[in-house]
């Protein structure tokens, strides 16, 4: 039964319809995109459950996913188009809203787009986190002319450093662990498998059951979470100190022990090319081709011509009169520098725990052992390193995330049983691809910006769009950068916005310094928000339209295949997220509001061409681009496309729900299909050096480029530094599992079980700290930063807290009116946090999320 | 003899508050009631320290000794060991919820709604389910497992640490997932007799 009953509806009176049915869709708590039955009755959700056979979640979910239904129903739901007819907006300013109808707000926002679109397309930016319809919406942003597509609205923090690291060294968006054949994990700021982050329900129960099995699992964290609360052992660390913590352990393990896996390393990594004393390859002659040792023949030849078995990864040798290293030896002296002990004064973590810890994971990883996967022999490394915003959220973030990722190269882990796994890199329609230099890339579906090698033929020039491209050649994530462009669009030669349009994110929250992002919002010329709630951000628009609850959409693509889904599940699954209800208000899906608008505006056909060219599809969807198509024939085209079957469309997942196919040993074991080399020297760092150093001279603007060093390092951020006046602590966040962005804030279950948590909605202080500071337990603070910016909240004395640090969870304490359920509830920790170059990664472009502080009585 | 119980692995529980929400979901229980609930405390000294979650319910006990002192027959037990309460019988006195070593029985004197002064068509569907000025609790959702389902805490558990079934069942799933494991029950020395076990 999946038909959608229509009848009567009021606000607040179910429907007079007698039904009861169990309604395939896909939850949207999170990104994740859960396979969910909701079971309605007379019109009314009555219960939301997870579908069994989805492998995506096996028929469970958190909280998140039970509690979507209550915030179906909020009273508080935007529901009529607004206008604003307060000019002035601020923080705090009240816009005086008054109801409008569909037709005249469309008419003001077509006009809008009309105008600026004939003008200066470019002016026109997409903000928004909605990744579950980002290919129809990014295609909408293409067709309007503009290159300013954000996907900025949340997420700021999550991915930059990880991405690029992933991107560079697995192929892929994110990393896993292999969890059912891992016997030793170590989180550095991750809670993987507690509920958060990548397809967190599935790896949940994979995690569960791994450490059942007896899977050791270390937790590296300065707050003592869900994760480090059930870990065998938890490892307190001073914030921004992982990748010193990572560079230690890899000395231990390259340099006192020894271990690490040679013949990955010949074979399998850019550890055999010849490095000169200037860092950079020597290179062939003609060819331009990295240079290894060819132990046979006795020279030096092009990595693809030499016998792979017989290259040299340590020692010393003279090409060309020149005096060169193999990199992987560079790497290795390089790492002398990291003692256990050095890093111990950095990290806090003691120097006996450093050594015994790399050298049990050494031990654990069973270098050389091979094990039998469905007839096929593969290496058996059953240790990986994950990393999460924890460990990379910081002013140096690349070195961050690849000093972890460096752990998982050397043991030679990468896709094999027990090890370290990217995300889907090899599908049935793609594959890892070939950068520069025999290194491997992403496959440009899986690609999600510009491929990392692609500036090496570009031109050094001002950025053209908002996402700062030329300034962040090898990042693979733009938050940032666009929140940069955006709040200083001269600095970077470009033009400022003169349209918005917001959706599904609140950047005034899910940013940094909301003070900054105000006075750009209040720059922008006209914004336009598609709001579940009059929040923050929302607060700041020129025309509000009412935005769909996720159990009144349809969204052909919630799990986008090259990125989101889960690689251990052992299938390919497509899914439908279908209206389980029609809302007693009218609150389409922002994209048939998009739609609509591009018919209305003149780029309909425009729109239609590019999501023909631009998607990611299976195979070229099919559109008549002179018919406006209703969000059910675009997904009845896109399923067929995707499910890789014309008879799967729209009326046959509404029934089944999803298609699934079981995956190829290739595709489960990536290893199989490598043949590209992951680098573990980043030499082109030295070419983007010069690359952005040439951009920012064009600029005239100063720009730090210091991280651009091929060799892995750590850099301490600018909370490192000892400062004067009582600022001794450092303020980190972290995730609950029941929590995600700031919207499930306003959700008054969640709501509940937050304010009867220990420790949610309080600023965690350790109980040492706490007396020291005259603190009592529950006792009001304000915590402080050094350009004075605070936050005030009540103390939980604990001991599950490293004593320089304090902690203040998720996206806590709302501001906006019209969230009364979040609203002065818990403190806001990205208030605390500056927006300026000083805290921004200059290669990832990545946000430090980590301030130093004072705590003080309120 | 069937004799229905539940079992909840400590070392699996991460504290996600799943349960506690299914709970909420499929028996629509209102402000301030929760039959399922995570205790969250913790235990030991800066660095060796940890969160613990704990989660609590009804423990449909076999001794119940919120049977004996209820005067109206409203709490009663099943052959299979469910504790149920008769809201037609009830009558509000809440001797019941003093009894409770546990603390699991909730009495709310009015239904408040999670929106204030809001009736959602959600919470009017679901407290039509019982009145006020009745004692609630757990009822190990009789409803889902007289129709072959799992209760809903088990069935969404994202850390796999419920399971429910037949205790005097050797080979049941309950059974199995004791063996070889620290095994215990809540306040023992009461000779309540929980059917809800605990792994640590």
């Amino acid at each position: 039964m999946a038909s959608i009953a229509v009848g009567e509806q009021s606000d607040n009176a179910p429907t007079k319809v007698k039904d009861d049915v169990w309604i395939n869709s896909s939850c949207n708590g999170c990104y994740s995109a859960c396979g969910i039955k909701v079971h309605r009755v007379n019109g009314v959700v009555v219960k939301i459950e997870g579908d069994p056979d989805f492998p995506h979640n096996l028929g469970r979910l958190c909280a998140k996913g039970n509690a979507g239904l209550i915030a179906l129903y909020n009273p508080n739901r935007v529901k009529t188009p607004l206008k604003r007819t307060n000019p002035e907006k601020g923080i705090g300013v009240d816009p005086q809203w008054v109801e409008i109808g569909r037709e005249e707000a469309l008419d003001t926002v077509a006009a809008k787009l009309k105008e600026t679109r004939e003008n200066h397309p470019d002016r026109m930016g997409m903000c928004h986190f909605d990744t579950n319809a980002a290919p129809f919406i990014g295609a909408w942003t293409t067709a309007f002319g503009s290159p300013n597509g954000y996907q900025a609205a949340s997420g700021y923090f999550c991915g930059a450093g990880l991405h690029l690291a992933t991107g560079l060294t697995n192929a892929s968006f994110h990393c896993q662990i292999d969890l059912e054949h891992c016997n030793y994990a170590i989180l550095f700021g991750s809670q993987l498998g507690f509920g958060v982050g990548h397809c967190p329900n599935i790896t949940t129960q994979e995690m569960s059951d791994a450490r059942i099995r007896g899977m050791h699992l270390v937790v590296v964290d300065p707050v003592c979470n869900h994760a480090a609360s059930k870990a065998d052992e938890w490892v307190p660390i001073r914030p921004g100190t992982d990748a010193a913590l990572a560079l230690a352990m890899l000395d231990v393990m390259l340099n006192e022990l020894g271990i690490y896996d040679a013949e990955f390393i010949q074979k399998l990594t850019n550890g055999p090319y010849l490095v000169g004393p200037d860092g950079l390859y020597i290179r062939h002659e003609q060819s331009k081709k990295p240079l290894v040792w060819d132990a046979t023949a006795g020279e030096a030849r092009p990595y693809d011509e030499a016998d792979a078995s017989q290259t040299p990864i340590m020692g010393q040798f003279t090409v060309r009169g020149q005096s060169c290293q193999p990199a992987f030896q560079v790497l290795k002296e390089h790492l002398r520098q990291y003692t256990p002990e050095k890093a111990s004064e950095i990290t806090t973590v003691p120097a006996q725990t450093i050594r015994r810890i790399a050298g049990e994971y050494a031990k654990a990883a069973s270098i050389g052992a091979t094990t039998v996967i469905k007839g096929q022999t593969l290496p058996f490394r059953p240790a990986a390193t994950n990393m999460y915003r924890g460990a990379y959220s910081h002013a140096h973030a690349t070195h961050h995330a690849m000093a972890v990722q460096l752990m998982n190269v050397v043991i030679g882990n990468m896709y094999v049983p027990g090890g370290h796994f990217g995300i889907n890199p090899v599908g049935p329609w793609w594959q890892i691809e070939e950068g520069i230099d025999g290194l491997l890339v992403c496959g440009k579906q899986v690609q999600m910006g510009p491929p990392p090698y692609n500036f090496l033929n570009n031109k050094p020039e001002p950025p053209k769009s908002h996402k700062l491209t030329s300034l962040f050649p090898i990042s693979f994530s733009s938050s940032v950068s666009q929140q940069l462009a955006f709040t200083d669009p001269e600095k970077f030669g470009l033009a400022p916005l003169d349209l918005m349009i917001q959706c599904r994110g609140n950047v005034m929250m899910t940013t940094v310094a909301p003070d900054t992002v105000a006075a750009a919002l209040k720059n922008v010329g006209f914004i336009v928000s598609f709001a579940n709630y009059l929040d923050e951000t929302a607060e700041f628009a020129d025309i509000v339209l009412p935005d769909a609850h996720y159990l009144e959409r349809m969204d052909p693509s919630p799990n986008e295949p090259y990125t989101s889904q889960n690689p251990n599940s052992g299938y390919w699954y497509w899914r439908l997220r279908q209206p389980v209800v029609e809302p007693s208000f009218k609150a389409p899906h922002w994209l048939e509001t998009l739609i609509e608008l591009a018919e209305r505006a003149g780029f309909l056909e425009d729109y239609l061409r590019v999501l023909t060219t631009n998607t990611k599809t299976r195979k070229p969807l099919k559109l008549d681009l002179h018919k406006k198509p209703t969000l059910e024939e675009l997904s009845d085209v896109w399923l067929r496309t995707q499910s890789g079957d014309d008879t799967k469309g729209l009326e046959w997942f509404k029934e089944h729900g999803h298609v699934k196919i079981k995956r190829t040993l290739q595709e489960e074991y990536p290893r199989l299909a490598l043949r590209c080399r992951v680098p573990l020297y980043y030499e082109h760092f030295l070419t983007a050096k010069g690359y952005v150093e040439q951009v920012a001279q064009e600029l005239d603007i100063e720009w730090s480029t210091i991280d651009y060093t091929p060799l892995i390092s750590w850099f301490p951020c600018p909370a490192y530094e000892p400062q004067a006046g009582g600022f001794e602590l450092f303020a980190v966040n972290y995730t609950l599992p029941f929590h995600q962005y700031s919207i499930t804030a306003e959700n008054p279950w969640l709501q509940e079980i937050t304010e009867r948590h220990p420790y949610a909605y309080k600023i965690m202080i350790n109980s040492e700290t706490a007396r020291r500071l005259g603190l009592q337990d529950g006792g009001a603070v304000w915590v402080e930063e050094l350009e004075g910016r605070k936050v005030k909240g009540n103390v939980k004395v604990t001991e599950c807290i490293h004593p320089e640090v304090v902690a203040i969870a998720c996206v806590f304490g709302a501001w906006a009116d019209r969230k009364p359920i979040s609203r002065g509830r818990g403190a806001h920790f990205n208030s605390l946090l500056p927006f300026d170059l000083k805290h921004i990664d200059p290669i990832s472009c990545g946000a430090d999320a980590c301030a130093r502080v004072k705590v003080y009585p309120a | 003899m069937t004799r229905l119980g539940m079992v909840i692995d400590l070392k699996r529980c991460i504290g996600c508050y799943g349960c506690t929400m299914a709970c909420k979901a499929e028996n629509a229980t209102p402000p301030g009631v929760f039959w399922n609930r995570v205790l969250v405390w913790e235990e030991g000294k800066y660095p060796v320290a940890r969160q613990v979650y704990f989660p609590v319910q009804c423990n449909h006990c076999q001794d119940a000794p919120c049977k004996k002192v209820c005067p109206t027959g409203a709490t009663s037990q099943r052959p299979d060991g469910i504790v149920l309460i008769d809201y037609n019988k009830c009558i509000g006195c809440r001797a019941c919820v003093t009894a409770c070593p546990y603390q699991n029985r909730y009495y709310q004197r009015e239904t408040r709604t999670y929106y204030p002064g809001v009736l959602t068509p959600f919470e009017e569907v679901g407290y039509a389910k019982f009145p006020p000025k009745v004692v609630t609790k757990c009822n190990f959702c009789v409803h889902r497992v007289d129709q072959g389902l799992q209760p809903a805490c088990v069935q969404t558990c994202i850390s796999k640490a419920r399971t429910f079934g037949d205790l005097d069942n050797p080979e049941s799933e309950v059974s199995l997932v004791m063996r070889n494991r620290h095994v215990f029950r809540l306040r023992p020395e009461l000779g309540t007799e929980p059917s809800v076990y605990y792994l640590g």
